[in-house]
């Protein structure tokens, strides 16, 4: 039974991704797209995979979706068509040799992993000194730390490149209004997220204290949080901050700040990014904590975009 | 039992099969954002189905988060889907 289902299951991912690739208008493509995210997630679950699923439904599915959505909106209200016009041969030839060396570079590497791996024997062995017991968390946050602090800072450097292009006149301003303009879709959507936003808190702290042992973490938590604002800011409920507020700017840093801190604090006891004996949960714990709220925060404004001039937010800032 | 949820998971999976045909077949936009919800709701059933037949309680989470994140799609469609210059300042765009 348990074949039978994975068999159906990859059918299905691979007929979504080619009919989001298919499909002519661009609106059903992304349709496809989520539900490609959505099949993918159920894929990692029947992987065993539980934390990959968690950040594939929440970042692939979720947060993605919306954001390309929207960048379909406000590509259509500028007068672009988005559909696809047709390309030149050379492009496809061109396009079809790219994807198809990454394909087999990427098998290659993944083949490349013995099946006798002593990899995940190796980090069992090395868990109990953290005092929490998934091992993802420990890779993430102590064995591979370096990577991890990286990666936030990366984060952080999208959002400075996407305020980077804020027009004449729009820094620092707030982005442009996600507030959906008709009036009873408005007060629909706004009770919702009012109900919505509250449950997305305790759902990402959740997810937060609950991945020291079991799957979860930062990143999954703080998708759901960012899910959570976005839907507010499309109901109304909350208003989209100005670019040069301290406060927001405080929430933005706090997390990779934090990470580093802590990992210049190890200097002292010999390596960066070392965690004091003893403390290590503890350290683990708050890192996630104000990560979840940065990553958020990040990720909210990303999908929100450039600030605009405040005159354009009135409008619909497109 | 185990076959039993197994089962379960596989017929909430074939049901997600045939949204995804309504959603290739539309034929309107808002038919392909309503077949992209009952895909949605249905993979929220195939995760707890699957979590119920591996005995793995942390699949439920992952449903949890698939529940919360679902309704994000259609509020922004109708976000995009707003009719400009209808703001409340009534302010037109031309």
């Amino acid at each position: 039974m348990s074949l039978v289902f994975d068999l159906v299951l990859c059918l299905m991912i691979l007929g979504t991704a080619a009919a989001s690739l298919l499909m002519r208008s661009a609106l059903g493509g992304i349709v496809f797209f989520i539900a490609f995210g959505n099949l993918l997630g159920i894929a990692w679950l029947s992987l065993g995979a539980v934390n990959v699923a968690l950040a594939e439904i929440a970042i692939g599915a979720g947060v993605t979706g919306i954001l390309l959505i929207l960048a379909h909106a406000r590509l259509s209200a500028m007068g672009d068509p988005v559909e696809c016009e047709p390309t030149s041969p050379w492009m496809r030839a061109a396009v079809a040799v790219i994807c198809g060396g990454l394909i087999v570079l990427l098998s290659v590497a993944v083949l490349s992993i013995s099946p006798t791996d002593r990899m995940g024997a190796q980090i069992a062995t090395l868990m109990p000194a953290l005092g929490i017991e998934n091992p993802v968390t420990g890779v993430l946050l102590a064995f591979r730390a370096y990577d991890t602090l990286l990666e936030t800072f990366v984060l952080l450097g999208a959002l400075v490149a996407v305020w980077a292009i804020a027009p004449p006149g729009g820094w620092p301003q707030r982005p442009a209004s996600l507030a959906i303009a008709t009036p009873v879709s408005l007060t629909v959507i706004g009770t919702f997220s009012r109900v919505l936003l509250p449950a997305s808190l305790v759902m990402a702290a959740y997810l937060v204290w609950t991945g020291s042992d079991l799957p979860g973490g930062a990143f999954q938590g703080g998708t759901v949080l960012a899910g959570g604002i976005l839907v507010a800011a499309l109901g109304g409920a909350i208003a989209l901050p100005r670019a040069d507020d301290m406060r927001l700017r405080s929430v933005l840093v706090l997390g990779p700040a934090m990470f580093l801190g802590i990992g210049l604090g190890g200097i002292a006891l010999g390596r960066f990014l070392s965690y004091p004996v003893g403390l290590e949960k503890a350290l683990i714990v708050a890192i996630e904590y104000a990560l979840a709220l940065s990553i958020g925060a990040t990720l909210a404004l990303l999908v929100a975009g450039k600030p605009v001039p405040p005159a354009a937010v009135q409008e619909g800032g497109d | 039992m185990t076959g039993l949820f197994y089962a379960a998971a596989m017929a909430l999976l074939v049901t997600v099969a045939l949204a995804l045909v309504r959603a290739w077949k539309g034929p309107g936009t808002i038919d392909r954002i309503m077949a992209a919800q009952l895909v949605g709701t249905g993979v929220i059933g195939v995760a707890l189905t699957l979590g119920a037949a591996r005995g793995d309680a942390t699949m439920l989470d992952a449903a949890l988060v698939a529940t919360l994140l679902a309704a994000l799609a259609v509020a922004a469609f109708v976000a995009s889907r707003a009719p400009r210059g209808a703001r409340k300042d009534g302010e037109d765009r031309s």
